[in-house]
């Protein structure tokens, strides 16, 4: 029962879980948080092996991670590597663990270089009055000096619409279209 | 027994309709992300008129696309498989996030057989847009909490051509529509790069961070107590939207073409918050604060969805104890 859960659990992760199957799981996560806990290494693995970690995890580390976990893969079953969560949990329970185990490295890392390193993963890391100038350009895109972090959530959010859908472009016409940025200083 | 092939074949006319339109939406959805293309389009919202150029090319190394903005301020976005890049050269701002894999429409039949709960699907005939004959697919919502589509499919290609995104009053809110394309390759290397090198710009890079020390497999904290039918969670992530800023938890919901991204901020909301509606064509923003946190809603439907989710969001019981 629980294997099926986590079967479930990694469809989730790989979007490939749909309709009531989708919405029964996401209840239960909503209630379990064991299983939420879960989702969120899914998530992070899942993260690793699409090589979508953040900037201030390095890169080479993530790597290794990745060869790590599908070396691991090699042995234990003849599966090829596949960047699918689904696809790499399923073979074998021991290489969940081994995910796990990874996962928990790359979070020890982070922590470390968190302490270790300015936080800013940018070239050149913008001072305060700079972050204020670059979220004040944005800002008239939904309405000007509301809150500051509503562009950053609407360029954020562009990502995941245009991942659901067909609206194409549409969402960095948004971004592109300066008419309300015309509007806001009427 | 003459009559009964007619009948069975009159039986199953809307099934095949249905098949037809759903078969037009994955082949352009296909279409635009597969193919060259090189066009200039209209944009029409909020009773404004704007004129912008698209450069698209999937190469070995994926998608790449470009996008000009050919009225007012020559603002651009630049987007592969790595990142997205919007460069204003009205505030001299450079501003990079992290991209994620599109998937193509509809993912598989399943996703389609649960969206025709919420919508209906349909085609609605002929068109011609720039030069081009096109068929035209609507998709209309069955309650007023999200946005309706039509969409004018090239016939040949599978391009789309315009896109209305419709309220519920049938009206357009928003309209895109192009008055000239070159497809097919092949697109010169140049006409993907930025016509501004940022040089002299401040340059701000999105902290896409996934998941803090400090919260990673923590357990949720927030429920969305009131959700239109159909939506589910897609997608959780607790991230530093900011370099300088507490973790954020987000929640991305969709009913499998409208999506809307809750964001919760960890740390305690600022004295002048965000609250109240706030939109622009088809995107709404609400902002509300709930036990003393910034809850920001954000998505491509109605002002009362996102307004119902940002104010049914609560904190699950304890969850803030800590």
């Amino acid at each position: 029962m629980k294997d099926k859960l986590h079967e479930q659990l990694s469809a989730l992760v790989d979007d490939e879980l749909t309709g009531p199957e989708q919405a029964l799981l996401t209840k239960r996560i909503g209630s379990d948080a064991d299983l939420h806990q879960r989702l969120s290494r899914y998530q992070l693995i899942s993260d690793t092996l699409r090589n979508q970690l953040p900037e201030r995890i390095d890169p080479a580390f993530s790597a290794r991670v990745q060869a790590a976990v599908m070396d691991e893969s090699a042995q234990t079953t003849a599966i090829p590597a596949s960047h699918r969560l689904a696809a790499l949990l399923k073979p074998v329970a021991g290489l969940a663990v081994a995910a796990s185990v990874a996962v928990v490295a790359v979070l020890s890392l982070q922590a470390v270089r968190e302490d270790a390193v300015p936080l800013p993963a940018v070239a050149s890391a913008p001072s305060s009055s700079d972050y204020i100038r670059a979220a004040t350009t944005l800002e008239p895109i939904i309405r000007p000096r509301t809150d500051k972090n509503l562009d950053i959530y609407l360029v954020n959010h562009n990502e995941y619409a245009i991942n659901r859908g067909m609206q194409g472009m549409l969402p960095y016409v948004r971004i592109v279209s300066h008419e309300m940025n015309r509007d806001s200083k009427e | 027994m003459r009559w009964l092939p007619v009948l069975l074949l009159t039986a199953a006319c809307p099934v095949i309709a249905q098949e037809t339109a759903r078969q037009w939406l994955g082949d352009m959805s296909s279409a635009v992300q597969g193919l060259d293309y090189d066009g200039t389009f209209v944009y029409l919202h909020d009773d404004k008129l704007e004129t912008m150029r698209i450069i698209h090319q999937l190469g070995d190394a994926g998608e790449r696309e470009r996008l000009v903005s050919l009225t007012g301020s020559a603002r651009e976005v630049l987007r592969n498989n790595e990142s997205v890049t919007c460069i204003m050269p009205d505030s001299k701002t450079v501003m990079v996030g992290q991209s994620r894999p599109r998937k193509p429409f509809p993912m598989v039949p399943r996703d389609l057989d649960s969206l025709e709960k919420y919508y209906r699907i349909e085609t609605a005939g002929d068109d011609r847009i720039a030069g081009y004959l096109t068929r035209v697919i609507a998709i209309i919502p069955k309650d007023a909490y999200r946005y309706g589509y039509r969409f004018w499919i090239d016939k040949d290609s599978k391009m789309i051509l315009r896109s209305d995104l419709t309220g519920n009053d049938n009206r357009p809110i928003e309209q895109v529509m192009f008055t000239s394309l070159g497809i097919g390759g092949p697109i010169p290397d140049s006409e993907l790069q930025p016509s501004l090198t940022g040089d002299g710009y401040t340059w701000y890079h999105q902290d896409d961070g996934k998941a803090t020390p400090e919260h990673a497999g923590a357990s949720p904290r927030w429920i969305v107590r009131r959700l239109p039918a159909g939506f589910g969670l897609t997608n959780y992530q607790l991230k530093r939207m900011r370099p300088d800023s507490d973790a954020t938890e987000h929640m991305v919901y969709s009913d499998g073409l409208a999506t809307v991204s809750v964001y919760v901020e960890t740390g305690a909301a600022g004295a002048d918050p965000f609250t109240g509606l706030s939109g622009m064509g088809a995107m709404n923003a609400w902002g509300t604060v709930v036990d003393g946190r910034q809850v920001t809603v954000v998505g491509e439907v109605p002002a009362i969805t996102v307004e119902m989710m940002a104010e049914s969001v609560t904190a699950r019981a304890g969850a803030l104890d800590d």
